[in-house]
């Protein structure tokens, strides 16, 4: 890659103005007689999947992106990478119309969609990747090169020559990212890659991802539900809720917003009283807030100068068995961030 | 990011439908029973069941059907058989199912035109089905010397072999066609299955068109499937001569702009309403 990343990593590569998507669809009346109804008055509605998303990436962001399901992530992926056109406002890569991307600018972008394989099933994998190879362009030298160092990196060497449809999911995927990145491209998007993956997988993926994203400056742009991929990747994160960015900033500042706050997490005794209604007031002396409650484990977020007399608290009223004190994890700050956002509107 | 020298467009596609060309050929034989079930046998068991059926309606040497009496039936029905067999199918392609599960979309972030690498599957359909019917026709004629089909000449192989080639490559272009329907439709197999038993009907593969009634032979005359099989298999037995192939050879290229041009429309609209619609 010539493009040194220092020198480029002001450049903005991906950007939204005012950007919708919407969607037309039409209600379909239950029973026999609606299917007659519905075959001369069909009942039309209009679906915002996108409303007025602003944004920015630049040369080498590692982004990510997260959302319920339904809040509009992929149709982000899919309007900045130029799948589909916005409805309203702009989408631009590489300077250009998303939608009217060239074969010149195609050829620096890639996607992952982690239920969606564009490897062949019967074949192994370097198959795929030397159509790939073709598709792309990408000399033979650096294309070996390249399968070379990403396969080592992935630890799939020895699985290249392999049928697809004989390797683990995680291998699979492994594949996946391997031909995403076989013609260097300058921005990548994965959609959910580490969805349904073991632990060594996903983690063997994520340290891929965030040295190869160093290296050579590719951007990145995540979406996951995986709250460990996201902290251990990306610095920059999105939250989209019902379509509308509700958060925009860095992983630091969103985790500093808490840090302030501390989650106790209590794993109790099979033989002690479960968590019941009637605490609740008991709690606002302390400033706590229950955040989960099992049937054997309670979270709570507390402030930092009620810890220490919280954790007696707990201990009188619970059998306990095991007890941890921590900085709130992301999953739950970003539970806040949407539960905020409901009692403010 | 580095990639190779820019090249012109058609020359890239050329290059691409050659690597296309052998991912697919990779594919079909990937897997061995597949293999031999699709591409080995598929085809051959419809005009199998024919000549049984002939045999009971010719019950005597000098019986005849359409002007046709056994052994020529026989041999018909073998040549139909091996110019179905290099005959794009419906089966070949899984278009639809790329579309209704939206694998489609992968492509539209790649530089590439898809039509591209459906062409490097029929040119492995082409490739591997010429190779299956030669090997069949050498057993079959070491086997079955008496009843195997003689060409008239050589010249009628040749223009017999052209026409199967257009032939195919319009089965191709009507394959993708109903392939792109799945954008607006969710019985994509139910049409592909109807269409597969109409194009049989019309191509002569089980009755040669010239023994069907004349005003129905007529009308088929227009259409590309008897030139893709049953005026083949007349030319290949000297039935037919260069005039005909030569009337066939425009039927068939006027099919092939024909389809070509609803190919590309049908493939821009389902595109704009595959994307319209979020998948």
């Amino acid at each position: 890659m010539s493009t040194g990343h220092n020198r480029a990593v002001s450049e903005v590569l991906i950007e939204m103005r005012g950007a919708g998507k919407r969607f037309r669809t039409w209600k379909r009346r239950e029973g026999f007689g609606g299917f007659f109804v519905n075959l001369f008055a069909r009942e039309w509605t209009e679906v915002a999947a996108l409303e007025g998303i602003e944004l920015e990436i630049r040369r080498g962001e590692f982004l990510g992106l997260i959302g319920a399901n339904g809040a509009g992530k992929t149709t982000l992926l899919k309007c900045v990478s130029g799948i589909t056109p916005v409805s309203s406002g702009s989408a631009r890569m590489f300077g250009c119309d998303s939608f009217a991307l060239r074969d010149e600018h195609k050829r620096r972008l890639s996607m992952v969609m982690g239920q969606r394989s564009q490897l062949w099933w019967d074949l192994p994998a370097i198959d795929s990747f030397r159509l790939l190879r073709e598709i792309y362009s990408v000399p033979r030298s650096d294309f070996e090169l390249r399968l070379r160092e990403s396969a080592e990196r992935l630890q799939v060497t020895d699985m290249l020559q392999r049928q697809l449809r004989n390797l683990s999911l995680g291998e699979r995927m492994k594949m996946e990212i391997i031909g995403a990145f076989l013609h260097e491209p300058d921005v990548v998007f994965l959609d959910e890659p580490t969805i349904g993956l073991d632990l060594v997988s996903r983690e063997t993926i994520r340290r891929y991802l965030v040295e190869i994203n160093r290296a050579r400056g590719v951007t990145i742009v995540l979406t996951s539900h995986d709250m460990e991929d996201i902290e251990e990747t990306c610095r920059r994160l999105v939250i989209l809720r019902q379509g509308r960015v509700l958060f925009d900033g860095g992983l630091v500042d969103l985790k500093a917003r808490t840090y302030e706050r501390r989650a106790i997490e209590v794993h109790l005794e099979p033989s002690s009283p479960g968590w019941d209604a009637a605490f609740e007031p008991l709690l606002e002396p302390f400033g706590a807030r229950l955040e989960r409650a099992a049937p054997l484990t309670l979270l709570f977020s507390v402030p930092a100068p009620a810890v220490q007399r919280f954790v007696p608290f707990l201990f009188e009223r619970f059998a306990i068995r095991d007890l941890s004190i921590e900085h709130h994890p992301l999953d739950m700050i970003i539970r806040q961030i949407f539960q905020q956002r409901e009692g403010g509107a | 990011m580095s990639t190779a020298a820019p090249s012109s467009s058609i020359a890239r596609d050329l290059r691409l439908l050659g690597v296309a060309f052998a991912y697919e050929l990779r594919k079909v034989t990937a897997w061995r029973a597949g293999f031999v079930v699709r591409e080995l046998m598929r085809s051959l068991w419809r005009p199998l069941v024919m000549i049984f059926v002939y045999r009971a309606i010719l019950v005597t040497p000098e019986a005849r059907f359409g002007g046709f009496d056994f052994p020529a039936l026989v041999a018909y029905l073998i040549l139909a058989a091996s110019f179905e067999k290099l005959l794009f199918h419906q089966r070949g392609l899984d278009l639809a199912d790329q579309i209704f599960q939206g694998y489609v979309t992968k492509y539209l972030t790649m530089p590439v035109r898809f039509f591209v690498l459906a062409l490097g599957r029929f040119a492995q359909h082409l490739a591997v089905q010429s190779s299956v019917v030669a090997f069949l026709w050498v057993v079959g004629s070491l086997l079955f010397p008496q009843w195997w089909p003689r060409v008239a000449s050589a010249s009628a192989a040749l223009q017999a072999f052209v026409l199967v080639l257009l032939g195919s490559y319009c089965a191709f272009l009507m394959c993708f066609l109903v392939n792109v329907l799945a954008f607006w439709l969710e019985v994509v197999w139910t049409l592909s299955a109807m269409a597969s038993f109409v194009f049989s009907f019309a191509a002569g593969v089980l009755v040669p068109v010239s023994a069907m009634p004349q005003s129905l032979a007529g009308a088929l005359r227009w259409m590309f499937p008897y030139w893709a099989v049953s005026a083949p298999g007349e030319l290949f037995l000297g039935r037919l001569g260069t005039q005909e192939f030569l009337r066939g050879v425009c039927v068939l290229l006027a099919w092939v702009v024909a389809l070509e041009l609803l190919r590309q429309l049908l493939w821009r609209r389902g595109l704009r309403r595959h994307i319209g619609a979020g998948v």
